[in-house]
């Protein structure tokens, strides 16, 4: 916009001011707004080059030119704030008009995942050690001296056939003459032998771990888990083992399921009985009225235990004279399937990803 | 073992009712019987019903070949009120006059068939002639059951032999309970428990007054073996078959009715638990035995037609010549009876339990005799009861005389008293129980009190008790009969401090990187722990000494003696193979890429010169002589190949998984080239993992003959592991403080050949930084930047144009700052042309045409 030389200083800034008034409402965006101010008030702006009549109007006009100047000038600003604000609020609008579907989005990755055994390990690990066990294990490969003799599994038993053992042949380049024979561990029990010759009584512990047996069937693998408890200290009866297993019972499975005891036979217990649970998986709080998975029974068989035979203790250098103890151990392998409802045990060893990618966990 | 229940209600004095579980309220009904049973210790597995309830005794009247079928007779069949029509084929019908069992129309057979009217051939039959094994109380199968001639026709024939109608609980016995592997056992644990009187197997015709002790008739050689020996001659024996309620009997118990002098033999056993054995004696030479061990090589060909070899550990029962039986296992051949013996020599002997066992498992031949003597028999009342029972039943079934007898004995086992504090008992188990039932207990179980000092009593166990050697077998027999149902949930008080056993730190390292591997998308696998040696071998070395932690030599492998099946033949040594056939698995089921990963134990025998580190405390002994087992933390990653050659975008994967596991418990592990290239991964796509100068694992791409052998070419496979004892130990975080001033940057690009890798680079660079120290105070340093928090910085590796073939340009950039100041553009450019210059001075040694782009 040119300003006419010919016209009025009063008469240009009207013009000035009536030129932004047009332009204003062309303004949609900031940029442009910034523009028009440089436009009419930057240093070379059309309003801000009218100060320079000043000089050319009669000293009695200044004050009057100077007051319209400030007038053009401050309705200006105004109308810049005003579009400004308005466009601010153009913009808000429009950014809450969007609308975007998050119910579609892509899938989130796959998460890795632990072993049904690994998890069912751990937890029974942190059960029992929030219940004042340590956890320890030993070496897969044993001497047989502490998977049977030192647990009371006399050498031409018939205990020994309760088990079907892996022996270990001794390597080619160093045959040792007199070695101790060895075995893949039948039960972690040697752990407790270990445990009780290192560190004597009291001593309170479970054993997870893997064992061994020559057994490949639907219901067996020749590899699978084991945990065991034991407990050696002053008066220990088999009335705390059943308060203990009530309690592993309660955090594991949940509170209030019943423990009972059925009288058998372990060559490492004295007395030595079998343990079920109320069926965790038709209770009702109350009763267990029986399903699939105890049978109709109403009970699930766990494992075994009893009172640990004196001559295991006194084989294990602690005088039994003195201290009692109890021992008590079951399949992990087992407890894992019951919790998870693994229909066939060789899910648990062949590595299908689509049977692994299912046991997502915390 | 199976046991009979109407076996059990005659030494129980009473009744049973063995009919089908309605009876649930009635405590002698077979269902709480078993529960009893499984309550007292002997698990019941199972329960089988056996009647006959509309079987009668047919009489035959008339036999008339059939018009129209050569091997069928028509009988008119009388059933004591009629004159029934059948067809038969039997070829053992008995002539007119003659018994048989009869199953009239609308009878059901016991695998339930219901008998109609039918035709056969054109003529009517009413019903059905039947054998034994039809009517499940016999293995004779050849031709029809025939029945006494004296039997009144129209009789049921369940109501004429006992045993027909049964219930048979079966129950596992444990190893500590051979008393309970005879019915008598079992029964005086009920009659203890259901408050009956046992009653004793009876002997009507006890050994007469006639028969002579005769010393010659047994010599006993080997008295530590065969502390007792009976010997019974007995004269005019008939062999035939035995009469049908013994029959019966053998059958209900899984028996096979041989002859009636077998048969007694087998009844007795299954009755007092006591093996025994006939032989003929005429068959004998010298008519005499001798017990004593064999002769290494001495061969006897056993009853069922084995041919052994005897070992010198095995006792044998001779005749004045060879070996006539292998003691307590199988009669020979030799001596056996059969149709035709008139003379016997009865053996009841009580053998050593483990040599029993040794022989039994050196030939393999576990038979009911063997499994009763390797858990000890009784060699006392028990024993004499049987060998009475056997003469007894012997007479009145074959007519058998006993003539001599000679009861030749060694060094018998004296069962040692044991002193028991009955307070003990409710001490051992937490529960109070009175003394009074304590006594009840333990004497209706046959073990003789002295309780004249009432906190000391002094028990003599039963001889058939071998497994009562201790108070705390007192305590368990207590236990068994008291219940366990008032057990109190209670624990002790613990006297004294328990202390805390130290972790395993490797255990704890396992399990840390077992949830580093799962966090990076794995799926944890288990994999058996054996392996097959072919797939062992793979991963086999010569190098000596070993050059990294995974090296070992073939005999390092650790064999089972006994493995299953030949792919299971030695423990494994990697965890590569257990993750390949998890991988060959999955491709071959689905065709999804996916992600593995296994922490484990693999097992190898130190070499001879291993530094291993020397086992204390008291097992220090035995631990010397195990082979190692160190942890392996592995990851494989599977896909099906793109086509192009494969980028190495698993193997970087994986590479990357095992850095990310190693950094989530704190540890960085560098790349570079491994120590030793591994043969089984593919030789130019191979990383070693390294903290420090410590390798502690490897990665890379499997090596393709591997997977051609596996016929997984059309895959791509990336595979790593780390070695945890390789690891150092877990480090405590030491805190640095956090930089607060801001550093800068500079780009560098280099053209290399391609065989320096970037780690080199990355060497290069901060060794060549580390060597340009100023001597300023705060100076600035290759540090990290804050994103990503590394000191340098690898942009690109960028191959193709503008770079010429066999060659790549690097393009880094390095972080630059000072600890307590800001930096100055010209001492930054000053460091960084120092840095670049003493790295090039070091590449430049490997690659003469190492230059700055």
């Amino acid at each position: 916009m040119a300003a006419d030389a010919t016209a009025s200083p009063q008469e240009q800034l009207d013009a000035a001011l009536l030129a932004f008034e047009s332009a204003l409402p062309q303004v949609s965006s900031e940029t442009q707004l910034y523009d028009l101010q440089v436009q009419f008030l930057g240093k070379n702006g059309a309003v801000t080059k009218l100060r320079s009549l000043m000089g050319k109007v009669p000293p009695a006009q200044r004050k009057e030119l100077g007051q319209a100047f400030n007038r053009v000038k401050q309705a200006i600003d105004e109308g810049l704030a005003g579009r400004k604000l308005a466009l601010a609020q153009a913009a808000r609008e429009l950014d809450l008009s969007r609308h975007v579907d998050l119910t579609f989005v892509p899938d989130p990755p796959r998460p890795g995942t632990l072993h049904p055994i690994t998890q069912t390990r751990r937890e029974l690990e942190q059960v029992f050690r929030r219940l004042g066990f340590d956890v320890v294990d030993g070496p897969h490969v044993e001497a047989e001296l502490y998977s049977f003799d030192k647990l009371n599994i006399q050498p031409d038993h018939p205990a020994r056939d309760m088990q079907d053992t892996f022996f270990i042949a001794r390597p080619e380049h160093d045959p040792r003459e007199g070695a101790p024979s060895l075995v893949l561990r039948p039960h972690t029990s040697p752990v407790q032998a270990r445990t009780m010759l290192r560190y004597g009584a009291p001593v309170r512990i479970i054993a997870p771990g893997t064992t061994f047996r020559r057994d490949d069937d639907p219901t067996h693998s020749p590899m699978f888990h084991q945990i065991e408890g034991l407990y050696v200290d002053r008066n220990v009866t088999m009335a705390d083992l059943k308060a203990t297993l009530y309690r592993f019972v309660g955090a594991f499975f949940g509170e209030g399921l019943a423990v009972r005891f059925r009288p058998s036979y372990f060559p490492f217990v004295e007395p030595g009985a079998e343990f079920d649970m109320q069926c965790a998986f038709c209770f009702d709080g109350q009763v267990s009225h029986g399903c699939g998975l105890c049978k109709q029974s109403g009970w699930i068989e766990l494992g075994g235990s009893g009172m640990v035979h004196p001559a295991v203790l006194e084989q294990c250098g602690i005088d039994p004279t003195v201290y009692t103890g109890w021992a008590f151990g079951f399949g992990i392998d087992r407890m894992a399937m019951l919790r998870h409802g693994i229909s066939h045990l060789r899910h648990n060893f062949e590595g299908d990803l689509r049977v692994l990618e299912q046991f997502t966990s915390p | 073992m199976l046991l009979s229940c109407t076996w059990l209600s005659e030494l129980l004095g009473r009744p049973l009712d063995v009919s089908p579980p309605f009876r649930a309220d009635d405590p002698f009904s077979a269902v709480n019987i078993a529960a009893r049973l499984t309550n007292l210790g002997l698990e019941v597995e199972g329960i089988e019903y056996f009647e006959l309830p509309k079987i009668i005794v047919g009489r035959v009247d008339e036999v008339t070949p059939h018009p129209d079928a050569s091997k069928l007779n028509i009988v008119q069949l009388f059933d004591g009120a009629r004159t029934i029509q059948v067809v038969c084929g039997a070829s053992n019908l008995p002539p007119v006059g003659g018994k048989v069992a009869f199953a009239p129309v609308g009878a059901v057979l016991p695998d339930g068939l219901e008998l109609s009217e039918r035709e056969l051939r054109g003529v009517v039959s009413n019903g059905m002639i039947c054998s034994e094994t039809e009517l499940r109380i016999g293995s004779d199968g050849e031709g029809i059951l025939v029945l006494p001639r004296e039997w009144e026709p129209g009789a049921l024939l369940q109501d004429l032999v006992p045993g027909i109608r049964d219930a048979v609980i079966e129950i596992s016995v444990t190893p500590n309970r051979p008393d309970a592997l005879g019915h008598l056992g079992v029964a005086r644990d009920l009659a203890l428990a259901l408050g009956c009187e046992l009653t004793l197997p009876a002997v009507p015709v006890p050994v007469p007054d006639t028969a002579k002790a005769m010393p010659e008739l047994v010599t006993l050689e080997a008295g530590d073996r065969c502390p007792r020996y009976l010997g019974y001659a007995l004269e005019d024996c008939s062999v035939g078959a035995s009469p049908l309620w013994l029959r019966v009997r053998l059958h209900r118990v899984g028996l096979r009715a041989r002859n009636n002098v077998v048969d007694v033999t087998n009844l007795v056993l299954f009755e007092t638990g006591q093996p025994m054995h006939a032989f003929d004696r005429q068959r004998l030479d010298g008519e005499r035995v001798v017990v004593r061990t064999a002769t290494a090589g001495e061969p006897i060909t056993t009853l069922d037609g084995i041919k052994l070899e005897l070992s010198d550990d095995d006792l044998v029962i001779a005749d004045a010549k060879a070996p006539q039986a292998l003691a307590g296992v199988m009669g020979g051949e030799g001596s056996m009876v059969g149709e035709g013996t008139t003379r016997l020599l009865l053996e009841v002997a009580f053998f050593e339990p483990r040599a029993i066992r040794r022989s039994a498992r050196r030939y393999a031949l576990r038979t009911d005799s063997s499994h009763r003597f390797e858990r000890q028999v009784d060699f006392a009342g028990q024993l004499e009861l049987a060998a009475a029972r056997a003469v007894s039943l012997l007479h009145q079934i074959s007519g058998a005389r006993c003539v001599a007898y000679c009861d030749a004995q060694a060094k018998l086992p004296v069962p040692a008293p044991i002193t028991l504090d009955p307070d003990h008992v409710g001490r051992l188990l937490g529960m109070d129980i009175a003394a009074d039932e304590i006594a009840r207990i333990l004497q209706g179980l046959g073990v003789t009190l002295d309780q004249s000092n009432a906190q000391a009593w002094r028990c003599e166990p039963p001889s058939f008790r071998p497994d009562l050697g201790r108070n705390v077998d007192l305590i368990e027999e207590v236990m068994r009969h008291h219940g366990l149902d008032e057990l109190p949930a209670r624990h002790s008080s613990s006297p004294e401090e328990l202390m805390v056993l130290p972790e395993d730190p490797v255990r704890r390292l396992a399990d840390a990187l077992t949830d580093g591997l799962r966090a990076n998308d794995l799926h944890e696998h288990v994999s058996l722990a054996f392996t097959a040696e072919d797939q062992a071998m793979l991963f086999a070395s010569e190098a000596e000494p070993p050059r990294s932690p995974d090296d070992f030599q073939p005999t390092q492998l650790v064999r089972p003696v006994n493995p299953m099946r030949l792919q299971q033949g030695c423990m494994r040594p990697h965890l590569l193979p257990g993750l390949l056939d998890a991988v060959a698995y999955n491709l071959g089921r689905h065709t999804r890429a996916l992600g593995l990963f296994e922490v484990g134990r693999v097992y190898l025998w130190p070499l001879t010169s291993d530094q291993a580190a020397e086992p204390t405390g008291p097992t220090a002994e035995i631990d010397r002589c195990l082979p190692t087992e160190p942890y392996r933390a592995a990851a494989i990653r599977a896909q099906r190949a793109s086509g192009s050659a494969p980028a190495g975008e698993l193997a970087r994967a994986v590479t990357r998984d095992l850095s990310a596991a190693l950094a989530r418990v704190g540890l960085h592990a560098q790349l570079r080239a491994p120590a030793q290239p591994r043969t089984w991964l593919h030789p130019g796509v191979q990383v070693g993992l390294w903290i420090g100068d410590r390798q502690v694992g490897v990665a890379g791409e499997l090596h393709p003959d591997l997977l051609a052998a596996r016929d997984l070419s059309e895959h791509e496979l990336g595979y790593g592991e780390l070695w945890l004892e390789a690891l150092p130990p877990l480090p405590t975080v030491q805190f640095a403080d956090v930089a607060r001033f801001p550093g800068t940057t500079r780009d560098l690009s280099l053209d290399l050949d391609q065989r320096i890798s970037s780690a080199a680079v990355l060497a290069a660079l901060t060794s060549a930084a580390a060597d340009s120290g100023s001597s300023t105070d705060d100076p600035p340093r290759l540090a990290n930047a804050d994103e990503p928090r590394r000191p340098i910085e690898l942009i690109e590796d960028y191959r193709g144009a503008g770079v010429e073939a066999g060659r790549h340009a690097l393009l880094l950039r390095l972080n630059y700052r000072a600890g307590q100041r800001s930096v100055t553009d010209a001492e930054v450019q000053a460091l960084h042309d120092k840095v670049v210059a003493g790295a090039l001075e070091q590449l430049t040694r490997v690659d003469p045409a190492a230059r700055v782009r």
